[in-house]
């Protein structure tokens, strides 16, 4: 296409966009809501994963120990700890330590202690798990050999949680592609019906454009460009929403959900994920009119 | 410059529009092609710049077979034609300068050498005053003037011409057929499609006749019916 043409096309586009601007405005608004629910989708994959990740990073395991075990005893079971290729580092916690721990967790409320023998704590092992072996199956592999080491009571870890945490963002994870899939169906047609609208507006044009001798790529790209900028629109809007619901709910995250998710800690769509919305919308109304065009035009 | 072998066109289900067409013209020949309505005149016309695509045989265009041609091929063959129609086809948000500078823009023409080129043949074509207005302001024959100007735009080899003068008073309609006849003069193959007699006489050019789809006369070959 030569450099005149190519004005005569970006004239025509800026001709529809003036006249049908309504239409447009509409069309880029539906896919501003489509492209908002599959980045909402998004931007909460992004923070339960990361979440997930914060949780993982401070996993450890506790190794409650039996009563009465001597020094050799206690000695011996930490190496067999150690011995495992999962672990990382293991700590040993004295019944008194893990009596002040739990004194300083407690604050002001430290006084319902008093009177309790000091030793009612168990001693246990703080066992750090490698970060390559921090999924729940390996966690809970881990967990059943500890519990046949001799002179260890009880194993605990935060296996329930870490299970539901995946589980949600694996739902997250399809809801987003399903719901977004749909979505993105219901948008093509939103904006293969708007391209239909401007053809018929522009019918006499396009019929004379053909018969004085405009080629195919001359007569449809002015429509491609037209969903192209519709849904730039559209995925620029969606972000825009995005990030002003990201702010209300980020000053608004109730004080009871700080222990879990710290305000800081909350991040919205990186850069690629930006560019991702962005490129799914200039997808969408490219798309869109050109299936679009060749229904109403042919091939 | 044209040359048809062997055309028949039928439209579905079962309606044969024309029935084996031979036909040959020259390069610079002005041929009226005439009939009574339903002749077929129109489609022939139709398939001579592939707006219809023939049943059976063969069509040669400026040298190229143009029975299978399609994409760029046909937009390059339309760019050698200049169309006219009896319903002008301008559009009517636009000034006559644009509508004639639309057919040179697509063909890849700058904005001000579309534009002058339109100034020109609209001045050339008496509508010099004219150019910056709407087609709901003109008269019918200002309006196929500005028709005929879009067609000429792109110093096209052909023109075909389909009723030209239907929507016209008598004066304006021989004024129009003079136009192009001037046309003609400068080398360019002129085809009009015309049921209107008076000008076959006035004119006294080579006339083709149709009669439900069939070449029934000639007068290039001094066959009887055509040109009377």
């Amino acid at each position: 296409m030569r450099l005149s043409q190519a004005h005569f096309v970006i004239q025509r586009v800026l001709r529809s966009l003036r006249e049908l601007i309504w239409t447009h405005v509409l069309t880029a608004g539906t896919m501003a809501m489509t492209l908002f629910v599959f980045g909402g989708f998004l931007l909460l994959q992004e923070n339960l994963t990361g979440l997930l990740k914060g949780w993982s990073s401070q996993l450890q395991i506790f190794a409650y120990l039996e009563e009465g075990l001597g020094d050799s005893e206690l000695e011996f079971v930490q190496r067999q700890v150690r011995s495992y290729p999962e672990v990382e580092g293991v700590r040993y916690v004295s019944k008194d330590e893990a009596w002040e721990s739990f004194k300083t967790d407690l604050g002001a409320q430290s006084g319902v202690l008093e009177g309790l023998d000091r030793e009612i704590l168990p001693s246990s092992l703080e066992i750090t798990v490698k970060k390559s072996y921090r999924q729940r199956a390996s966690v809970a592999d881990l967990a059943g050999r500890l519990k046949e080491v001799k002179g260890i009571r009880e194993v605990e870890y935060p296996e329930a949680w870490m299970e539901k945490l995946s589980l949600l963002l694996l739902g997250v994870q399809w809801t987003k592609w399903i719901f977004g899939g749909f979505l993105f169906m219901a948008s093509l047609l939103i904006v293969g019906s708007t391209v239909k609208l401007a053809i018929m507006a522009r019918r006499d044009e396009i019929e004379i454009m053909q018969l004085v001798g405009a080629t195919d790529r001359m007569i449809k790209a002015p429509f491609v460009i037209e969903g192209m900028i519709q849904g730039l629109l559209g995925a620029s809007f969606s972000l825009l929403l995005l990030w002003l619901l990201f702010l209300f709910l980020s000053m608004r995250l109730p004080p009871s959900l700080g222990i879990l998710i710290p305000g800081d800690q909350l991040r919205f769509l990186d850069l690629w994920q930006v560019s991702f919305l962005l490129l799914l919308g200039w997808l969408l109304g490219a798309v869109g009119s050109f299936f679009s065009l060749r229904r109403f035009l042919g091939a | 410059m044209i040359q048809l072998f062997r055309v028949s066109k039928v439209y579905p289900p079962n309606f044969p529009a024309l029935t084996d067409l031979h036909l040959q013209i020259e390069k610079g020949e002005c041929v009226f092609l005439s009939g009574p309505s339903g002749a077929g005149k129109t489609t022939l016309l139709k398939l001579l710049f592939r707006a219809e695509e023939v049943t059976e045989g063969q069509i040669i265009v400026n040298g190229r077979n143009i029975t299978r041609m399609n994409g760029a091929g046909l937009a390059r063959l339309r760019q050698e034609i200049g169309l006219v129609f009896q319903d002008f086809k301008l559009l009517p948000y636009m000034t006559a300068l644009e509508n004639v500078a639309l057919a040179a823009q697509v063909i890849g023409l700058s904005v001000r050498e579309s534009r002058s080129k339109a100034f020109h043949l609209l001045r050339e074509l008496g509508l010099k005053d004219k150019h910056g207005s709407r087609p709901p302001s003109l008269s019918g024959g200002e309006q196929q003037r500005v028709a005929i100007a879009r067609a000429l735009v792109n110093d096209p080899v052909l023109v075909l011409a389909d009723e030209p003068t239907g929507n016209l008073d008598p004066d304006m309609a021989d004024e129009t057929i003079r136009l192009f006849l001037k046309i003609q003069e400068q080398g360019t193959t002129i085809l009009i499609a015309t049921h209107d007699t008076r000008l076959l006489r006035k004119f006294n050019r080579r006339v083709v006749m149709l009669q439900r789809g069939c070449l029934v006369g000639d007068s290039k070959h001094g066959d009887a019916g055509a040109g009377s």
